[in-house]
């Protein structure tokens, strides 16, 4: 394995792995698309579609040991981190061989055996558990570190300053990753904060930030590495701004009217997918062997999907389990009404 | 809120018509139950008619000199609480209340608004159970239940006479020297089987059982085809009442028998249903060591039962002279409903008759 | 040895650190000692990074102390007043709560809350509050609120070590009360309540500092000839109904008594319990004794005037009991 602390321009065929990395995600964001469409998703699914850069690009750095919390917008980051498709798959359609059991659904990803210590449904909920992770790597002098995703969005919540400030003020191992999407649910930035750029935020708590075009993937792998380096070399926070575009609506069914034609089909244009895809031709990929990278990831993707909607619900009945420690439950009869 | 109707009640025995002569209340007027709410004039006399409810008047519906039947609507009351009747008590006191077959009616709430509490219950039952009560087997209690249930519904009266025993004891010697040894001699329990079925023929109103049903216009007798007859065996912890059927159709000999298999039977306890049901008439007989004379409780739905005291050698007249006779106190005690002392009478004269006569070997 | 609440609680938390390592504490001012002094020289004796200071920030450290115990660490953090536990709401129900459920129980959270509750001495509306029923609402939190420094020093020990995440809650009342602290090695178990006095006619049920309220109520009435059992709840969630059922079973009557307003407290909760699953046992309706509906106010006489007291509970289980309300026979 390279060595997690080097940041230097990735090999061909790393970029050839984070490539399928990148088609994986689109693909299963697709699939999730195809089946919250059908009513086969339970609640709300919110796709990452477009913004795949960020999450391969940040993850292609992190080892299974260090933490990764993320938002309501996570499948991408999860998949990247190592989360099994097909488990995770199954959580999303609720199925007790899901990563959660079933528990926690699309918002609430979790795998503990992968770092991927959870996903949350409070926007900038979850920034002070990942500082509080960082603060257990640093007081066991590990050079693990923490990463959190998060949309501009959780920038209006008062922890997200809160977290800025601790960070910096304990010089913890914490990456803040901002996917700066243009949007906060439905509303563009500007109608949200005075402050452009995100990255603005961590200049009077003196953390280290950057602003950086998230669609590319080899700027997102290259600022990502140089980050989380310093972190694991003890130098403290830093917050990445990754300006992305999310393709998708806020949620599998938005209609997006908040968003013109001439915008939509800049998407395109902007696609992460299709940049990789011309940096490996430019650097003499053919396309055929694209083709089949991309077609591989589909297929993987597809039986992954199938495994998971074959696999059994959860059992009604166990529905009590996982609230307490069974020495929390010790004194009542197991269960508390 | 509630409306409920006020009716004109049965006052006496034979009333049918009445005609109310005035209202002692008006619309509007509160009434308080067993209050006097109107005058009605009948056959016999007039009498103040007392409301059966409380309430308000809110209608009148017979007004004064019209007729009225019996169970004619008369007048509407508004009745505010129709829970009149339910008792204030808490939760646990109605538990023990049920569990030791308490009525709560019977018990002063000494709670809030006189609600009945666990201790008012726990009083009650004290009073009513001793702390040593050792409870009932089920023998004793389905007697208690049938002599509770005798006392408390059947209108019971007792008639009595003297029997000589001097004709059924040169009988009982007699059959003892001329019958096989070994062959099962007649008790004098069988000569009163025997002698009790003659009678009952001779008597078939008393032959009888009562059938009382609700409502006491299906009230009546049921006649029994044959004789069948009751005899009351003291067995362990209470008494069984083995019925013997068709007395009339079995000699001396079968009765015997019979009698033995039934009362070996009881006191073993292996009687069938069959052979403790269909009696019309029961007999106790407490024998040598008994009292003189006793009354015996009638065993519901059975017409009557006879108590037959010891013999004993008693001074008697006969013809002018002075005799030692072995005399015996039948007691005979009747349902009123199914006879009356005439019938009672008559059939025991026929007994004695017949006990001291010539029975049937 | 007699010790005050505050240092028989330091003991406590001195205690869990030397055993076990993954314990750390973390809040405002505790390096210092922390508002009430009860975490005081505890930072040099462990270091810093074990007894850590934080900014006025409880929605983040809440979240720390979340991540940190997501991660192995028992964290045990000191939110100075339940009143701004609100700052840290969404994590204790969003976050930390539900972590071990949404998991699928794979992630736990085993942390522990103390927190300072409870009127005296004029704190006023913003420092003197009860809100621990806002968290018996919330599945996956356990409450804790001990009556005493001795029973502090045990349920805070075994809270530590649970492995869920724990609101503790300290009565400012009893943080000068002095009790001697006899360590059996026994600790209690969470979620199992105490008969803190045994008695037959009256079940007299109260936690944190309304039990020493009880008490007083118990001793008084006992002249009456009136013989009340006091449960000390320790636990308000997980809620110990066995000790209760069998307490009630006995007395058939229940009178709960807390500081905190009646309108949907923990009383409330009891009650319904009770009436649920105790009908046939009951002969006086559950009765509750609680705080009017006010807030806490400033003035002295108008803070005595509202708490709920020792009259106040002698009157309530003398009503159940049917008795007349006057005190004395």
């Amino acid at each position: 394995m390279r060595s997690v602390t080097d940041p230097a321009v990735p090999t061909l065929a790393d970029c050839k792995r984070m490539h399928r990395s990148l088609c994986r995600i689109r693909f299963f964001e697709g699939q999730v698309q195809r089946f919250a469409a059908a009513g086969e998703v339970p609640g709300f699914a919110h796709l990452s579609t477009g913004q795949e850069a960020v999450a391969v690009g940040v993850c292609a750095h992190l080892t299974r040991d260090d933490a990764l919390f993320t938002s309501h917008r996570g499948h991408g980051h999860a998949l990247a981190k190592g989360c099994d498709l097909q488990a995770t798959f199954a959580e999303i359609i609720g199925r007790e061989s899901g990563l959660c059991r079933g528990r926690g659904g699309s918002m609430h990803l979790a795998d503990a055996t992968n770092g991927m210590l959870g996903a949350t449904g409070v926007v900038a909920g979850n920034l002070p558990l990942a500082a509080g992770a960082a603060w257990v790597f640093q007081a066991r002098g590990e050079i693990t570190v923490s990463v959190v995703f998060f949309g501009d969005g959780a920038t209006g919540a008062g922890v997200f300053h809160e977290t800025l400030n601790l960070a910096m003020l304990w010089r913890l191992p914490l990456l803040f990753v901002c996917e700066n999407n243009g949007y906060a649910e439905f509303t563009s930035r500007e109608e949200h904060s005075n402050v452009k750029q995100v990255s603005a935020f961590a200049v009077p708590y003196g953390m280290p930030a950057r602003t950086i075009d998230g669609n590319d993937l080899l700027a997102v792998h290259a600022a990502a590495g140089e980050a989380i380096a310093g972190l694991r070399r003890g130098s403290g926070p830093y917050l990445l701004e990754c300006m992305t575009y999310r393709m998708a609506g806020h949620f599998v069914g938005d209609a997006q009217h908040y968003r013109s034609k001439q915008e939509l089909a800049a998407v395109k244009e902007k696609c992460p997918i299709e940049r990789m895809r011309r940096h490996l031709i430019e650097r003499g990929v053919k396309e055929s062997e694209l083709d089949a990278i991309g077609e591989d990831a589909r297929q993987e993707v597809l039986q992954a999907v199938a495994r998971a909607r074959a696999a059994p619900r959860p059992d009604p009945a166990t529905v009590l389990n996982y609230v307490y420690s069974a020495t929390s439950l010790a004194a009542t009869s197991g269960v508390i009404p | 809120m509630a409306l409920v109707a006020l009716e004109i009640p049965k006052v006496g025995l034979v009333m049918e018509n009445a005609r109310l002569v005035r209202w002692l209340k008006k619309v509007g007027d509160a009434v308080q139950q067993g209050e006097p709410l109107l005058e009605l004039e009948t056959e016999k006399s007039v009498v103040e008619i007392e409301s059966t409810e409380t309430g308000r008047l809110v209608e009148i519906l017979l007004q004064a000199d019209q007729d009225a039947r019996v169970g004619d609507r008369i007048a509407w009351l508004e009745n505010g609480a129709p829970e009149t009747d339910r008792i204030k008590s808490s939760p646990v006191a109605r538990r023990f209340a049920a569990e030791h077959a308490l009525d709560l009616r019977g018990i002063a709430g000494t709670g809030p608004r006189g609600r009945v509490q666990l201790s008012d219950v726990r009083r009650a039952s004290l009073a009513a159970a001793p702390q040593d009560l050792e409870s009932l087997s089920s023998m004793r209690r389905a007697l208690a239940r049938s002599v509770t249930l005798s006392n408390a519904t059947v209108p019971q009266f007792t008639v009595e006479r003297a029997v000589d025993w001097t004709a059924l004891n040169t009988l009982r010697a007699k059959l003892a020297a001329e019958w096989p040894a070994g062959t099962l001699l007649p008790s004098v329990n069988d000569f009163l089987l025997q002698s009790i079925a003659r009678a009952l023929l001779l008597h078939p109103a008393l032959n009888v059982t009562f059938w009382a049903g609700d409502n006491s216009s299906d009230a009546g007798v049921v006649p029994a085809k044959s004789t069948h007859i009751g005899l009351v065996v003291a067995v362990t912890d209470g008494l069984l009442v083995p019925v013997f059927h068709g007395v009339e159709k079995l000699g001396l000999k079968e009765l015997a028998r019979s009698r033995r298999e039934l009362i070996d039977r009881a006191l073993k306890g292996t009687l069938k249903r069959e052979e403790l049901e269909g009696a019309t008439f029961s007999v106790s007989n407490l024998g040598k060591g008994g009292p003189d004379r006793f009354n015996a409780v009638i065993n519901p739905p059975q017409s009557a039962i006879l108590a037959v005291g010891r013999q004993r050698d008693c001074v008697v007249v006969l013809n002018g002279s002075i005799h030692t006779r072995p005399m015996c106190q039948l007691t005979l005690t009747v349902d009123h409903r199914v006879a009356d002392g005439r019938l009672a009478s008559d059939f025991l004269a026929s007994l004695v008759a017949i006990l001291e006569g010539e029975p049937d070997v | 040895m007699i010790r005050t609440f505050i240092e028989i609680l330091r003991r406590a938390l001195d205690e869990e650190l030397e055993r076990d390592p993954a314990v750390h504490l973390l809040g405002e001012d505790v390096a210092e000692g922390g508002a009430f002094g009860v975490t005081r020289g505890l930072a040099e004796k462990y270091g810093a990074h074990r007894v850590r200071n934080t900014p006025i920030s409880e929605a983040a450290i809440t979240g720390i102390a979340t991540g940190a115990a997501l991660c192995g660490l028992r964290p045990v953090l000191e939110i100075m007043f339940i009143d701004f536990a609100t700052l840290a709401l969404d994590c204790l129900v969003n976050q930390s709560a539900k972590y071990r459920y949404m998991s699928g129980g794979q992630l736990a959270v085993p942390m522990v809350v103390r927190t300072q509750a409870g009127a005296a001495g004029g704190a006023a509306a913003q420092h003197s509050q009860s809100l621990e029923a806002w968290f018996i609402h919330v599945p996956g939190l356990v409450v804790v609120a001990p009556s005493s420094p001795v029973e502090a020093y045990g349920l805070l020990k075994s809270a530590v070590r649970l492995g869920d995440p724990v609101l503790f809650i300290e009565h400012k009342r009893l943080y000068a009360l002095k009790e001697a602290l006899v360590v059996d090695g026994e600790l209690p178990q969470i979620g199992k309540a105490r008969v803190a006095r045994v008695g037959t006619d009256v079940t007299l049920i109260a936690y944190s500092a309304m039990v020493r309220n009880a008490l007083e109520a118990a001793d008084e009435l006992s002249r009456s000839g009136l013989s009340v059992e006091v449960i000390d709840l320790r636990t308000l969630l997980p809620l110990d109904m066995t000790t209760i059922a069998a307490s009630v079973s006995k007395t058939h009557r229940a009178v709960i008594a807390h500081e905190a307003v009646q309108n949907g407290g923990v009383g409330a909760e009891i009650s319904a319990r009770i009436g649920g699953e105790l009908f046939d046992e009951l002969d006086a309706p559950v009765t509750r004794v609680a705080c009017p509906f006010a807030p806490i106010p400033f003035a002295p006489e108008l803070e005595r005037a509202l708490l709920p007291g020792t009259p106040n509970i002698v009157r309530a289980v003398r009503a159940v009991a049917g008795l007349s309300a006057q005190s004395g026979e």
